[in-house]
């Protein structure tokens, strides 16, 4: 069982919006094994919150408010998402590459 | 003040060792392993129940029963106010007190190599003037698909009719998040005078939107002479 201290370096950093109690991206890639910062801004007056049970968080944002997650480091695979105030319409799903699909991902959209 | 997981492990370290301490048994043990999120908004009411049997034991036949309405004051801090209910035999069944509990979530969930809180709770029992002030440190740990919940609590007692004393409790809750609803888990309580563990069970039933139904249910063993042979803990949690 490891409880070592924190890692300093400063995970890469994600963003998240609500809008018409909808997410955008509703499909979010990641890489995977890596710790990531996902910042939720919530753009509509009403609180949401981001709930998780694959990815194990739960976070409430408060109306035109943001709110910061730590997620991972993560398996290779798909991590399903919703707004637990609006779970109609708030769905999402966060998808963890492996290094090699990231990387190829981030070359293909730097072109 | 930057939290800093180096003097929170020392803490929990030094409050752990106080468990060691040798009196008269005059609080409970077995009760919720705390996790240490708090989240905005929140409300809640709550219900616990234990019960301890043991033939021979001055402890058999005890049962405790609180009922709780918690919510949210700020982002990070949550407050919940209990009515406490006991039967001490061979007393009877009686409301025997009131406590105020704060919860304080110190670093967000995955930012740090394991996320903490804090605890501080006062508790008042009726007609004796005797009170308890517990504080302490919440720890928890993802490992995969689990996760390991620690309390290390620190527990001050006086009043009339007990012993003014420091006394140390330690909780420790590994848990399997199989499915929302059914969550496997085992439990070890080390307090003054006890010395259990045993396997639970949780989860979580959703309703609608943010109402939710959380359940705990487990069966604590003694793991020494002086503990009571078994202790059964129950809660719901209805958040809404």
């Amino acid at each position: 069982m490891s409880l070592a201290l924190p890692v300093l370096a400063e995970p890469a950093l994600f963003e998240l919006q609500i809008k018409d109690h909808l997410f955008h991206p509703s499909v979010l890639y990641v890489p995977a094994g890596e710790k990531i910062k996902l910042q939720v801004l919530n753009q509509d007056p009403s609180p949401e919150e981001f709930e998780s049970f694959s990815l194990n968080r739960e976070k409430v944002i408060l109306g035109n408010g943001k709110a910061t997650l730590f997620i991972g480091p993560l398996q290779p695979g798909r991590y399903h998402f919703f707004g637990e105030y609006n779970p109609d319409s708030a769905q999402g799903v966060l998808i963890a590459l492996p290094e090699a699909q990231w990387q190829q991902r981030r070359a293909d959209n730097a072109n | 003040m930057r939290f800093s997981p180096s003097l929170a492990y020392g803490v929990l370290g030094s409050l752990a060792l106080m468990t060691s301490g040798h009196s008269l048994a005059d609080g409970r043990v077995v009760d919720k392993v705390y996790h240490p999120y708090v989240q905005a908004l929140e409300r809640s009411v709550e219900y616990r129940y234990f019960y301890q049997r043991q033939a021979d034991h001055p402890d058999n036949n005890t049962m405790g029963q609180k009922l709780g309405y918690g919510f949210s004051v700020a982002e990070r801090a949550a407050l919940e106010i209990y009515l406490i209910a006991d039967r001490v035999s061979p007393e009877d069944y009686k409301l025997s007190g009131y406590e105020l509990e704060l919860r304080w979530m110190l670093t967000e969930q995955g930012q740090y190599s394991a996320d903490w809180g804090l605890l501080f709770e006062l508790e008042r029992q009726n007609n004796q003037d005797n009170f308890e002030f517990t504080t302490g440190l919440l720890m928890e740990k993802e490992f995969g698909p689990t996760s390991l919940t620690l309390n290390a609590l620190a527990v001050y007692e006086w009043g009339k009719t007990i012993e003014t004393e420091w006394e140390g409790e330690f909780r420790a809750q590994y848990r399997y998040r199989l499915l929302p609803a059914v969550q496997p888990a085992i439990e070890l309580y080390v307090g003054e005078n006890y010395k259990g563990a045993g396997p639970s069970l949780m989860g979580v039933h959703k309703f609608d939107k943010q109402k939710q139904l959380k359940w705990e249910l487990a069966v604590i063993m003694a793991i020494d002479n002086d503990t009571v042979d078994r202790t059964l803990r129950f809660a719901l949690e209805y958040e809404f």
